[in-house]
């Protein structure tokens, strides 16, 4: 073990880093570094697509009247763009930054998942390809990024573009959620010994809220889709008012994940802010617990106020004053933390180079989106502008104004860090004013143009008073946007090849990723230095003027989860919210008079009553096991485990028993709200178990082999942790399907 | 009928049998808490005064079988604001003295552990609110006055880990955060299904009998049975989750607080190599 402080030299590097690899390095690699690089790689990729697809956009949208485009190739561009922004650039970017650094900031080797990492990452390259592939079969998607029914049901949408956005949308989901699994795991127990949770950089901390969000929102989004795609391809009726299914349930499944999703976003873009500006304001962050607190209670409020998104479908009145009371409340925390960043920069040593000028633009910018968005809190006021331009301008503001500038910001930042070199500066400034003009000249003219009525989403518009004007300074400033984007990658480009050398910590920088190479070797670092605070390299590095001899944190407990269950618990925390939707959907559906000929009334009650008892029995049996196996009785455990899989086994039967009298007798999922909602939870509670007695059939081998023994047996406790969850959904499923409880 | 606020109207009820819990309360923190000074006084003052409110203002008289939403206040009333208030009111030191004895400390062991809590608090809100169990405690006196009592003991068993006023009964941080964000899921679920549900929860407030006169009031107000339940249970959704939101915000500054083991050599001082700390 190696105490006390590190000598800086012994940590810098001056040599040029080496930057060429092989292919197969890169797509086989596990390193958290170099997949952060691939994700960022990817979403700079989608970036071109999607801003090409605005450009184009933007193009037919110069001129009234313009012909350009065609009707259905806007669509198709303004869904497209929309889901690619959102979905491959936004999600990935941040996701990519996260990997990168949060390994870095917390002082650890890798992520807790190296492995999961990289499925992740693969998950969303081929998500994003297959969404992509849909232009080559002639019908990109074209409903819109939130694609509403009915709009994006087969009456209405027969070609496959919907199809596409569906799966693509859930391939890439299945990425994501295991991302944010690793990286919540990463933070909670990987940190370097010393670094309380109090203590971790505010970067850190919004991934972390980021991930809990994305953990718990995205599964709505899920939820939806599988519906969608049944109705789609099996012929269900979820969201199809004709035969009594509910589009407005897709508004609030699609929302319940919209909503967060925006928080997702911004979320990390605050982090990276709270970083740049106390640096280069030489001062520690103003009100650290504040910002830190607040970033709690927007994920708590932010899961609350959907509906918000939903004022114009006429939810009543009663509906509406609550989610405008609940959006206005989640400004106040939001809105602080502006006052935080500026009292940061009050008073202090700035340096204003091009990190921090993305910084303060974003400052500006962000609270024009963030006003913008009271306004919509007010019910009237959103009725009046709803789908109009103003929509896009306030949306746009949040999310290049606040989340791309954070970005750039970022970027300027961390690239001396992952690159070894400096990015120029007079290049970086030039961009930064092509970008301020750009994207204001695009989207503060927006603002009128909605004013005055231009509805968003459609091809073209008439010439009315001004909207040519408007309409041509938003497509100028699209092209100023552009030729930024141009100076950016040639200043990547430039200073990856020339740019003067950065050495590990050019900027004086408070936080561990500054206590290393860059870029930083393989394992990270050599020796970490003393974390006594939340600024623990400025400690090491200026020990007469330490934080923690002024301001005292909490000090690091050493309190670190079992990663195995911490990731068991948070997928199963998931996966409940997955359920519970549809659940829900059971509910709303069955609750209702006068429904067809099928109704819970043909189940066998009694028969799956019996077959439930194998199930529960099973979480029995599982336990009796865990117990066996920690005691180191290896051929007791096997027997239990394998009577638990022939538990579970049995249980299966007797739901496909249950499903072959009911088909027998023509009651298919198709049939009316009942089947479908019958067949979807119990078949995807079924699937569940079936990969439950998957994963229990592989730990019985590993138990046969003699691979599986005490010591691994919080592996085994991880796997109990999926297993019981099964267990209890099915509780729940037979409680409300089978008793008839809340009908 | 002229408004709400007309205190000589019916809608407000002086003569409710509440005022004796009350006065009972008042003796007790007379009796036990007679050196509590300053904020203390202030929140027992506020919870005596929620109590009372919950019977003697329009919000009782109306829960009284006129209106579900009336009654969802009262029970929100009950159940989270006069337990936390009361809770927030004792003094750790006179508290202590009460809880050396070994049955007390027990029972507040018993009382901490975070599934009772939380299955109280939860578990009553849903139990009453099964069409059954709610038509009948709202119809039978008795009952209901049961089924109040339940609110009360439940809302102290449900703070009790949060905001008891002896630390040794409180939560770790992430577990009173995750405690009180699943029981704003729980209330939230109960709250979607109550505003959306297609069917009466609570019966007997869809043909309310008219002992006032005060249907047509109501009425004209736009109160009518189905916007009531919707009320209702958006009453029982936003605003329990807003108070939850409000209590993890105060865990998290007592989280940020934590300076027991301030900078101690053993857990901070040390500096290591990653691969042993990861070891």
């Amino acid at each position: 073990m190696t105490t006390g402080s590190v000598e800086q030299s012994e940590l810098t590097s001056l040599e040029p880093p080496v930057t060429s690899t092989l292919l197969l390095d890169w797509v086989s690699t596990l390193d958290h570094k170099r997949i952060g690089i691939m994700y960022i790689l990817t979403a700079v990729f989608y970036l071109a697509i999607g801003g090409f697809e605005a450009l184009l956009m933007r193009i037919q949208l110069a001129f009234p009247n313009n012909t350009f485009l065609s009707p259905e190739m806007f669509n198709q561009l303004f869904t497209m763009h929309g889901t690619t922004m959102v979905f491959l650039v936004g999600m990935p970017v941040l996701t990519g930054f996260a990997n990168y650094f949060v390994p870095l900031m917390v002082g650890a080797r890798d992520v807790a998942f190296p492995r999961l990492n990289a499925f992740g990452f693969w998950m969303l390259f081929f998500g994003g390809l297959l969404l992509h592939f849909s232009f080559l079969t002639g019908s990109a998607p074209n409903a819109g990024w939130f694609s509403y029914v009915p709009l994006s049901s087969k009456a209405y949408s027969s070609l496959q573009g919907v199809d596409y956005w569906i799966i693509g949308l859930l391939i890439m989901g299945i990425g994501t959620v295991s991302g944010a699994i690793n990286i919540l795991a990463t933070i909670i127990c990987l940190r370097a010994p010393g670094m309380s949770l109090q203590r971790v950089p505010l970067f850190v901390w919004m991934m972390l809220m980021q991930a809990i969000l994305i953990i718990l929102a995205l599964p709505a989004l899920n939820s939806a889709l599988a519906m969608l795609l049944i109705d789609r391809w099996l012929g269900s009726a979820f969201f199809d008012p004709t035969r009594g299914g509910s589009a407005v349930l897709w508004q609030h499944y699609f929302w319940i994940f919209g909503h967060p999703e925006v928080y997702i976003l911004i979320l990390p873009g605050f982090g990276m802010i709270s970083e740049v500006i106390p640096v280069f304001s030489r001062k520690p962050i103003y009100g650290y617990t504040f910002v830190a607190a607040s970033s709690v209670a927007i994920v708590l409020l932010g899961y609350g106020v959907w509906a918000h998104h939903m004022f114009a479908v006429g939810l009543g009145m009663y509906a509406d004053i609550f989610f405008a009371v609940g959006s206005l409340l989640i400004a106040i925390p939001t809105g602080i933390k502006v006052f935080n960043w500026t009292a940061t920069l009050w008073g202090g040593e700035i340096n204003f180079n091009t990190a921090l000028h993305f910084a303060v633009a974003f400052l500006l910018q962000f609270v024009i989106g963030g006003l913008t968005g009271i306004m919509f809190a007010a019910v009237p006021i959103d009725w009046q502008l709803t789908d109009t331009y103003f929509v896009v301008a306030h949306f746009h503001y949040v999310l290049i104004g606040g989340l791309v500038f954070a970005l750039f910001s970022a970027t300027y930042y961390w690239f001396p860090k992952m690159s070894g070199r400096m990015l120029n500066e007079r290049l970086g400034i030039l961009q930064f004013w092509l970008w301020v003009l750009g994207f204001n000249m695009t989207f503060m003219v927006q603002h009128f143009l909605g004013m005055m009525g231009m509805p968003r989403r459609v091809y073209t518009y008439a010439d009315n008073p001004g909207w040519a004007l408007l309409n041509g300074i938003a497509s100028l400033g699209a092209v100023f946007m552009a030729v930024g984007t141009l100076v950016f990658l040639w200043n990547i480009g430039a200073s990856l090849l020339r740019g003067k050398i950065a050495g590990d910590n050019p900027w004086d920088a408070f936080t561990l990723e500054w206590a290393t190479t860059s870029p930083p070797p393989p394992e990270n670092f050599t020796v970490i230095p003393e974390i006594k605070s939340r600024r623990p390299v400025w400690d090491m590095n200026h020990p007469e003027n330490a934080d923690w001899k002024t301001e005292k944190t909490p000090a690091d407990r050493g309190i670190r989860p079992n990663l195995a269950k911490l990731a068991a618990w948070a997928f199963i925390a998931s996966e409940a919210v997955f359920f519970l939707l549809l659940l829900i959907a059971y509910v709303i559906f069955n609750t209702r008079s006068g429904e067809g000929a099928v109704t819970s009334s043909v189940l066998d009650v009694t028969r799956t009553g019996i077959f439930s008892l194998f199930l529960i029995s099973s979480s029995v049996t599982f336990w009796i096991a865990e117990r066996f196996l920690r005691a180191g009785k290896q051929s007791a455990f096997v027997f239990s485990l394998g009577l638990t899989i022939l538990l579970g086994i049995t249980f299966l039967a007797g739901q496909v028993w249950e499903y072959a009298g009911l088909l027998t007798n023509d009651i298919t999922i198709n049939t009316n709200l009942f089947s479908a909602t019958f067949f979807t939870v119990t078949g995807f509670h079924g699937i569940h178990v079936t990969a439950g007695v998957i994963a229990l059939f592989v730990m019985l081998m590993m138990g046969i082999k003699g691979n599986l023994t005490a010591d691994k047996s919080h592996v085994f406790g991880a796997v109990g942790v999926y297993w019981h969850f099964v267990d209890v959904v099915w509780l729940a499923v037979f409680g409300i399907i089978y008793l008839g409880l809340l009908q | 009928m002229s408004s709400y606020f007309d205190l000589t109207s019916g809608l407000w009820k002086w003569s409710s049998p509440v005022w004796l819990l009350v006065l009972s309360l008042v003796g007790l923190y007379i009796i036990f808490h007679h050196r509590a000074l300053g904020k203390r006084i202030v929140f027992f003052a506020f919870a005596m005064f929620a109590l009372a409110l919950a019977y003697v203002s329009p919000i009782g008289v109306l829960s009284d079988g006129y209106l579900f939403s009336a009654h969802v206040i009262q029970h929100l009333i009950l159940l989270l604001i006069v337990p936390l208030f009361l809770l927030l009111s004792l003094s750790e030191s006179e508290t202590e003295a009460l809880f050396r004895h070994p049955f007390m400390n027990r029972l507040g062991s018993v009382m901490a552990v975070p599934f009772v809590g939380w299955l109280s608090g939860l578990g009553v809100m849903w139990f009453w609110h099964v069409p059954s169990f709610c038509n009948a405690s709202t119809e039978n006196y008795a009952l209901g006055v049961f089924r109040d009592a339940t609110f009360l003991l439940a809302g102290l068993a449900f703070w009790w880990p949060i905001f008891s006023p002896l630390k040794r009964f409180h939560l770790s941080s992430s577990l009173a955060v995750i405690y009180l964000f699943s029981a704003c899921l729980g209330c939230t679920l109960l709250g979607i299904y109550i505003t959306f549900t297609v069917i009466s929860v609570c019966p007997a407030f869809a043909n309310p009998v008219d002992r006032l006169g005060i249907m047509h009031f109501l009425y004209d107000q736009g109160m009518t049975p189905a916007t009531d339940q919707r009320l209702g249970g958006l009453l029982m959704w936003v605003p329990p989750c807003s108070l939850y939101v409000c209590a993890i915000m105060v865990v998290l500054k007592r989280w940020y607080a934590e300076m027991d083991q301030l900078t101690s050599p053993q857990t901070a001082g040390t500096t290591s190599s990653l691969r042993e700390a990861q070891s």
